[in-house]
């Protein structure tokens, strides 16, 4: 019989967090170095210390803050309406509503779709002269939109994408989270004559809170790392207006080859993203304790 | 004496093979395995595949070919050529790279640089994108340079005749200058019968720069003054935002503006869609337009597409004497816009004589010829025997599309008046910020000198980063010009 100081536990236990640490640890602490390095591949140049140089380069350009802000803006409102549409579409799942049956089935479809293949299929969609959308508003008499080619319209088309894409994925959750809601609380209220208002408001929404704070924080994180929606229908452009912080780090490494920066970009990235994190666990923290 | 032949027939096959040599294999690389890398197919790997497949069967050799994405492509080849490692025997390449990489490559054998073949390779590539401070370190295997096509029923209809005629005062015809083109261009722009005037890549990342490069070509390149077109050749200063410049981007902006809406999303697949799908009636670009355009699989106008050399300009910047030089005749100039791939032979190759053999092979008349009238295979003429055989274009041209279209293509590689494309160490760097400024000139959001003062600077600012010795030195071999 073995116990808890048989030596033999760290013949298994170090091979497997060696491994760990070499595939998880040592490539963060490598990029982590690089990004205090000017190490660039194109011109190649040899590589020299340059301490915090390449993040106070970032933070003093503007095309850092403009993608960080264009990112931020696309996450927050596509999950927003990811979330308003997916929790509308999951309570009227859970009440059965007519034809739910065939939405059950088919709802899912947008998310097993590559990224890729959604922007393509958006950008076609779009298309100002072989595109159904713009074909349809050109037989009702309006004019052709420029979907893809300016700003405002550019950053809703991919927003509308993502919302496509991923909502699915929201009503999937809170679906879930729905049908693990006791049946008893809602017979009380009943009793008490609540309405449906009351009922979602005092039941539903407070007893689902903790799923849609995960769901929730899961689609934005993810949301951050948006990248190839928005490289194949607009490439960032016009300008870089719809460029986001992936991409940018994109152009940076892969095209650039601007080693040392693009470390620090990506650590910057991770700074953004653990920052929004927290504030928005620390923001929820009060809500989720009372409704505990 | 059957047995005594037959012995003396089977010892001289058991001594050919003990020494290595085979039969029927000239020359013999039996036992050579040659590694070839190039971008993901089928543009260029395929001509390398097709290649490889003749060339095993007459030297009994084999090549692999590894290909990589695109973005992946640069940093395979740099890394293994820097570290010295004998990875690749053959390297396919776009010619921006080349500065980074001529330091590691072995030159061309002397005797490919003669002969029938080696005149037959047009002047410019030969001469200039072949050649690094006066050695052959690459054989091009794809000729790019920009054209324009336009379609012919439009052009021939007497309606559209008189009606042009009546509006500018000349004939409906190619346009010599580009300002001729624009008026074509605003001639055709009828949205209400769905037709365009032209259509050009204004897609950031999607060949954007290489579309103003054209259009700028006909105002700055100086015949006077090789190599002045990007940078000044004996400083390194910035060209980019001289008034020679400021007309090319103006009229670029210009061109959207009558190009299909949502043109501003367009890369160079978009522009041959919109002119094989019959929307425009006019487009600058490589050959691959015509060559879509003419098949009736995949386009609406085959039969009616028409190629000519880009237009030009009677008067050019000279950025010596800041002044705008006229000339009593317009000066016809054409982009080697990309240049065409490149394939070369590492130093650290221990293959090299069999690597340059497939070289030979790969680029030689019959064998580019059929992979130029191959679709899919990415390979433009770059030989002048590929812009005269009639008999290889008819299979895919009507008689007059293919003696315009290999007109064009001739005209474009043997010009008087050649622009080459920007080849420097860090190219994405420079031309990342010319796109970002120039997305914004088309947008509407900066003026087109705006535009270009902020890519001057920046441009400066990057050549002083990577060294401005280092650059200058790098800009003049690019240009064919000689150290200082």
């Amino acid at each position: 019989m073995t116990t808890r100081n048989d030596p033999i536990k760290h013949f298994f236990i170090w091979p497997a967090l060696i491994i760990v640490l070499v595939i998880s640890i040592f490539p963060l602490i490598y990029s982590l170095t690089t990004s205090f390095m000017s190490m660039r591949l194109v011109p190649p140049m040899p590589a020299r210390f340059v301490g915090f140089g390449n993040y106070a380069d970032l933070l003093q350009n503007p095309r850092f803050w403009h993608v960080t802000g264009t990112t931020t803006l696309i996450a927050f409102i596509s999950v927003g309406l990811q979330y308003v549409i997916g929790l509308s579409v999951a309570l009227a799942l859970n009440s059965r509503v007519p034809g739910e049956g065939i939405f059950r089935v088919s709802f899912l479809l947008p998310m097993l779709v590559a990224p890729v293949a959604a922007a393509l299929i958006a950008r076609q969609v779009l298309n100002p002269t072989m595109g159904p959308l713009n074909e349809l508003m050109s037989a009702l008499g309006f004019p052709n939109l420029p979907f893809l080619t300016q700003t405002s319209w550019a950053l809703g088309s991919i927003i509308a994408v993502e919302v496509w894409q991923w909502t699915p994925f929201v009503i999937l959750m809170l679906l879930a989270g729905l049908q693990t809601l006791p049946d008893d609380v809602y017979e009380a209220a009943a009793l008490e004559n609540a309405t449906p208002w009351q009922q979602f408001r005092d039941i539903t929404f407070p007893m689902l809170l903790p799923i849609s704070v995960a769901v929730v924080f899961i689609r934005l994180i993810e949301s951050y790392k948006i990248i190839d929606t928005v490289f194949v229908m607009t490439g960032g452009g016009p300008g870089i207006s719809t460029e986001t912080l992936t991409l940018f780090a994109y152009q940076e490494g892969f095209k650039k080859f601007n080693l040392g920066y693009t470390s620090a970009l990506s650590f910057l990235f991770l700074i953004v993203i653990t920052v929004i994190g927290l504030v928005y666990l620390a923001i929820l923290k009060p809500y989720l304790e009372k409704h505990k | 004496m059957r047995k005594l032949l037959l012995t003396s027939a089977s010892l001289g096959v058991l001594a050919m093979a003990s020494t290595g040599t085979a039969l029927g294999c000239d020359p013999d690389y039996t036992g050579v395995e040659l590694t070839a890398t190039t971008q993901t197919g089928p543009y260029i790997a395929s001509a390398l595949q097709l290649a490889a497949k003749g060339w095993e069967e007459k030297t009994c050799g084999k090549v692999k070919v590894v290909e990589f994405p695109w973005s992946e492509l640069y940093p395979k080849i740099v890394t293994s050529l820097t570290s010295g490692e004998d990875a690749f025997d053959v390297i396919a390449f776009a010619p921006a790279w080349a500065p980074d990489f001529t330091d590691f490559l072995s030159e061309m054998p002397a005797d490919m640089q003669k002969g029938a073949d080696w005149e037959d390779i047009a002047p410019v590539y030969r001469e200039q994108l072949m050649v690094w401070n006066g050695k052959i370190l690459s054989q091009t295997m794809d000729g790019d340079a920009h054209t324009y096509s336009y379609r012919i029923d439009l052009f021939e209809n007497a309606d559209n005749q008189k009606a042009f005629k009546d509006k500018y005062g000349y004939d409906l015809a190619p346009p010599k200058t580009w300002k001729q083109y624009l008026d074509i261009a605003e001639y055709f722009n009828q949205p209400t019968n769905n037709l365009w005037g032209t259509a050009e890549a204004f897609r950031r990342g999607g060949q954007q720069f290489w579309f103003l490069f054209s259009h700028v070509a006909g105002y700055t390149s100086h015949p006077d003054n090789p190599g002045g077109m990007f940078f000044d050749p004996d400083t390194m200063d910035a060209q980019v935002n001289n008034p020679g410049w400021v007309r090319g981007l103006e009229e670029y902006i210009r061109a959207s503006k009558l190009a299909p809406p949502n043109a501003l999303n367009f890369s160079f697949g978009e522009v041959n869609a919109a002119f094989a799908g019959g929307q425009v009636a006019e487009s600058i670009g490589w050959g691959d337009t015509g060559v879509i355009g003419a098949d009736p699989k995949q386009s609406k106008v085959a039969g009616s597409v028409g190629s000519a050399s880009l237009p030009g300009s009677d008067e050019i910047w000279n950025y010596k004497t800041k002044k705008w030089d006229k000339f009593d005749h317009v000066v016809q100039t054409s982009f080697m816009a990309f240049g065409g791939w490149q394939a070369a032979v590492p130093a650290s190759s221990t293959k090299q004589e069999a690597a340059w053999n497939y070289i030979q092979y790969l680029s030689s008349p019959a064998v580019s010829g059929q992979a130029a009238i191959t679709g899919g295979t990415g390979v433009n003429p770059y030989r002048i025997s590929h812009t005269t055989n009639l008999d290889l274009w008819s299979k895919i041209f009507s008689e007059r599309e293919a003696k315009e279209y290999l007109g064009a293509q001739k005209d474009a590689v043997t010009a008087k008046n050649i622009a080459l494309d920007m080849r420097l160490p860090g190219y994405f760097s420079y031309t990342e910020v010319l796109e970002i400024e120039l997305s914004k000139a088309l947008a509407g959001e900066v003026t087109p000198q705006q535009a270009l003062d902020s890519v001057a600077e920046q441009w400066n600012k990057l050549t002083d980063e990577f060294g401005r010795d280092k650059q200058l030195a790098a800009y003049r071999a690019s240009m064919g010009l000689p150290q200082k």
